[in-house]
């Protein structure tokens, strides 16, 4: 079953000295690549999994391994290689999966280790942070100021959200001090709001909460999607990335006319089948081939210094060919820069296995999620659920304000998937039907016609704050099949997001009391999520995969491990990026901000490398 | 074939009026439409989760006949003409007929098979007539579904779909030099462009002039034959002749190919697995009051409402395309319901779209 795509490359890799050795083929490093290569610079990438995203045919069997899976979490298209396990969400309860949960509270996110990384399976949300997340700490006394202001990542946000492919019209974004260079609009218009989204609109734009002493008003906004729309200008909307093996021909064009536009296969999680929704495949087909080499299943496994000069002189990689089998061959890459863009955990991971980054104490650390709260209702009127992109809609108005002082910001995540995340209906909703209620036939046709086109469900998710305490680390006890260590997570939520939790319950609930729709959440008789109980109540979180603050960011090398290029302090020709750099993520999706904080160090590396 | 132009040539063209270019283009559009039920009906007949290859095949190529028809909209709204697809006879009545050089054949709605493929070969095969005289075909007596005949005169056949286009771009030379560029007198906003057709086979061209409307025909005939008599249109894209052929010789082609001897990957076809469904299906096959029935009928409705839709779509509102997307997803569900569900009292024969749209089916030769 396994092919061996990449073997005429791996061979005599040992030898080639490259510009650039990247560690992981997910949005990070595949931005890095596309924009060295490029520059003209030679690239090498490492990819830990197989590379099964980037051929048509291939990914083909992704979409068919989703159609076939009876639970349709976000990993249900994407299973790992055997050598490569990944989190799952259906180990969190259990305990039991690739992260050792440490506690006190399970940690409630997943990742996917394949080519293409998580862009392979996420919803495509692409908000940029506001500007006052990034001086949290100056602003409202919590938190930690980051070491960039946003004007210093603006110009890197619109190059990423033309890199990404990202439908929105800046005229719904300008809120809350978020401001754009002048004549500047997204690649794409906006993705058109739901039926619901516009119910819903009519009934709750205008209306107020409180906040502590902040009297809010709200309003649903159309959010930025990484998702094909009608293009603005002359831009070209990427569809689907055929990528043939060698010797495969040209592809043949099976998938050139997929994926131009969404169009509303209601599958973003966990993967859209037209790749309409953007994949970090599409950046990395985009690189030039020419200095360009990819080695899928190979896991950088140690990173080797000079014990002179206290620079990285090679990373160590072991290469499997078959991914149902932990047998492997060692290796080393070698270049005059390298850059782990491997994922949060995974760059640490890597950095604690190899015994490096220890100075500041900041490895591994800071450890932050959206801890998120589900409600759940049912409308009086049909709304039109289970159709479109999964969400299209939100509310940001609770993004930010000075009740952060007091506690953490929120975003309200309007969906259009019905009840499915928090129950798993329709499905469920049928069984409960037919066992519960005993209805069938006629009966049991309109009772779902009746509840299911009623479904809403709202995602709203928490700022989290870093924390020295919530932090991965390895433990010698722990490794996966290749002998490298699984990542142990020490995980809590604080008061500040507690409390924020506890209001947005409190927001949603009031929201659908103004909306006329009553609240069904019981998160007793859904899908299992972990709970913490707080002031008398227990709230289910849910972990959005928003994984950040690992190797933080920053001015002082005592206080971060990696400078505001995003290299190491202690190594100077090793560079961490992504969501790993962040002090701090307030309440946007991180994907955006670590493409345009990538986006930055390509264009310092691209500089430093020619001089 | 590539479409060079017998602008040199002795014989006056066949069309000499507006009128007479309004009427091509209305059977251009009747043509480019003919293919997409045969296209559908043997891409929605392979049974789910096979023959992914040929499956992808057929897609891309369907997409790219819906591609066609616009650009031909296009071009007849250029031109000051009123795309209709809702004129009586528009959908041809299965099996059709289609002109293939001395010869013509018959297109059925069938499903997925040697067979069909064979047809489908047929269509998208070039041929270029011998000489100027062998352009229009005496095919006798006028018989119903005969597509890409001379409007007027349904005796007479092209040699060709590359002929017949051929005589639409010796048409629009010689209204050109008549009439100058007062030919293209169209309301430019009438014109579909990329921001609501988009395909990665072959930009949409909006027409606006003599330039633009080669450019729309030449797209029509490299993409279904090749350009230049190779197997690749200008884009490098291999031509849907070849496409197909490469299911029915079971390898793929690659660079450097000549024709019929693809050398690149083999492609298993399990020629099996499709739907058993009734070729040619009409209402008629159906017993009356049979769920099957209902659906063909509530198929046919939507199908009818489709082409209002499209209509519109080219008259004016090029943004009713988006909603078009959504009537697609809902006729293709329609389709499949009839696709894999039995005919009662036809043991082992399947349902399948009629393709019926209208009562008045008196066909084209009427």
């Amino acid at each position: 079953m396994s092919e061996h795509r990449s073997d005429e490359r791996a061979n005599g890799i040992d030898d080639a000295q490259h510009d650039v050795v990247v560690v992981g083929a997910g949005i990070a490093g595949s931005l890095v690549a596309k924009r060295l290569t490029q520059a003209g610079f030679s690239v090498l990438v490492l990819e830990a999994g197989p590379a099964t995203a980037a051929a048509f045919d291939d990914y083909s069997n992704h979409v068919q391994a989703f159609y076939a899976a009876t639970s349709k979490g976000p990993e249900s298209a994407w299973p790992p290689a055997a050598g490569v396990p990944q989190p799952d969400t259906a180990d969190i309860r259990t305990g039991d999966g690739y992260f050792v949960q440490a506690g006190p509270l399970p940690y409630g996110s997943t990742y996917t280790r394949l080519q293409g990384g998580s862009t392979l399976h996420w919803l495509g949300v692409s908000l940029r942070m506001l500007p006052e997340d990034f001086q949290l700490q100056s602003s409202y006394g919590v938190g930690r100021d980051w070491p960039l202001d946003y004007w210093a990542l603006e110009p890197f946000y619109g190059e990423a959200e033309h890199e990404i492919g990202v439908a929105a019209d800046v005229v719904d974004q300008t809120h809350l001090g978020l401001e754009f260079a002048p004549g500047y609009d997204y690649p794409m218009h906006r993705i058109p709001p739901s039926y619901s989204d516009r119910l819903l609109a009519a009934a709750v734009d205008g209306m107020t909460v409180n906040l502590g002493e902040d009297q809010l008003a709200l309003k649903v906004r159309n959010y930025p999607a990484a998702r094909n729309s009608m293009p603005r200008g002359d831009y070209r909307p990427v569809g689907a990335v055929d990528q043939r093996r060698a010797g495969q021909g040209d592809g043949h064009g099976l998938a050139r006319d997929l994926g131009q536009r969404c169009a509303g296969n209601t599958a973003c999680t966990p993967i859209c089948p037209i790749q309409a929704k953007y994949n970090a495949g599409k950046t990395l087909a985009q690189a030039d081939g020419r200095t360009l080499q990819v080695v899928a299943q190979a896991v950088a496994s140690k990173i080797q210094l000079d014990p002179v000069t206290g620079e990285v002189r090679g990373i160590e990689y072991q290469r499997y060919d078959d991914p149902a089998s932990a047998r492997h061959t060692v290796h080393v890459a070698r270049g005059r820069v390298y850059v782990l863009a491997a994922h949060a955990i995974e760059n640490a991971k890597l950095m604690l296995a190899s015994g490096l980054g220890s100075a500041s104490g900041m490895l591994g650390r800071n450890l932050m999620d959206h801890p998120s709260i589900y409600g759940w209702g049912l409308a009086s009127h049909p709304v039109g659920p289970y159709r479109g992109p999964l969400s299209t809609s939100g509310i940001d108005d609770l993004r930010g304000g000075p009740f952060r002082a007091r506690h953490a910001a929120l975003r309200v995540d309007v969906g259009n998937d019905g009840w499915r995340a928090p129950t798993g209906a329709p499905d469920s909703t049928v069984t409960d039907a037919v066992a519960n209620r005993g209805l069938f036939g006629t009966a049991l046709r309109e009772h779902l016609r009746s509840t299911l086109s009623r479904h809403v469900r709202f995602s709203l998710n928490v700022e989290q704050l870093p924390s020295r305490s919530n932090r991965v680390s390895i433990d010698p006890r722990y490794v996966d099949l290749l002998g490298n260590p699984r990542p142990v997570i020490n995980y809590d939520i604080d008061e500040y997001t507690l409390a924020g939790m506890a209001a947005a319950k409190r927001v949603y609930q009031e929201v659908f009391r103004r909306a006329g729709i009553k609240d069904c959440t019981d998160p007793e008789q859904g899908v299992w999520f972990p709970s913490v109980a707080y002031q008398g109540d227990t709230l289910h979180y849910h972990g959005m995969g928003h994984f950040a603050g690992t190797h933080v960011m920053g001015n002082d090398p005592a206080q971060s491990v990696v400078d505001t290029d995003q290299r190491c302090w202690e190594h100077r020709n090793l560079f961490l990026v992504g969501s790993g750099s962040f002090p701090t993520m307030g309440t946007s999706n991180p994907t955006l901000t670590l493409a345009a904080l990538a986006l930055r160090t390509a264009r310092h590396l691209a500089k430093e490398l020619s001089t | 074939m590539t479409t060079s132009h017998h602008l040199n040539g002795d014989s006056m063209p066949a069309i000499t009026t507006l009128d007479e270019l309004y009427a091509y283009l209305d059977s251009a559009m009747q043509l480019e439409h003919a293919t997409i039920p045969p296209y559908l009906t043997a891409l929605y007949s392979i049974r789910p989760g096979t023959n992914s290859d040929a499956y992808h095949v057929l897609r891309v190529t369907v997409v790219e006949e819906m591609l066609h028809l616009t650009l031909v909209a296009n071009l007849l709204n250029a031109v000051g003409g009123t795309p209709d697809l809702t004129v009586a006879g528009f959908v041809p009545d299965y099996p059709a007929y289609l002109p293939d050089g001395e010869r013509d054949f018959q297109v059925s709605c069938a499903r997925f098979s040697r067979e069909s493929l064979g047809t489908f070969l047929e269509i998208e095969r070039p041929r270029q007539a011998p000489d100027e005289q062998s352009r229009l075909i005496d095919r006798g007596p006028a018989r119903r579904g005969r597509l890409g005949s001379a409007p007027g005169n349904n005796q007479l056949q092209y040699y060709s779909i590359g002929e017949f286009y051929q005589e639409i771009s010796r048409g629009l030379h010689y209204l050109h030099d008549l009439l100058g560029d007062a030919l293209f007198c169209g309301d430019p906003t009438r014109q579909v462009g990329s921001e609501y057709f988009y395909s990665g086979g072959g930009a949409i061209v909006p027409v606006s002039d003599l330039r633009s409307a080669e450019a729309a025909i030449d797209l029509i005939c490299e993409q279904g034959e090749g350009f230049g008599g190779g197997i690749f249109d200008s884009e490098g894209e291999l031509a849907h002749y070849y496409r197909f052929q490469q299911l029915v010789l079971g390898r793929y082609y690659q660079e450097r190919d000549s024709r019929d001897h693809p050398s690149g990957p083999h492609i298993e076809v399990d020629w099996d697995a499709a739907y058993p469904i009734k070729q040619n299906a009409h209402l008629a096959d159906y017993p009356a009051d049979s769920e099957v029935a209902a659906a063909a009928i509530a198929f046919n409705t939507s199908y009818a409402g489709f082409l209002d839709l499209l209509t519109r779509a080219y008259g004016g509102r090029p943004e009713l395309l988006l909603d078009a997307v959504t009537e697609m997803f809902r006729l293709r569900d329609q389709m499949t319901r009839l696709i894999h569900n039995p005919i009662p009292g036809l043991d082992g024969v399947n349902a399948a779209p009629t393709f019926e749209v209208s009562v008045h089916l008196a066909g084209v030769a009427s």
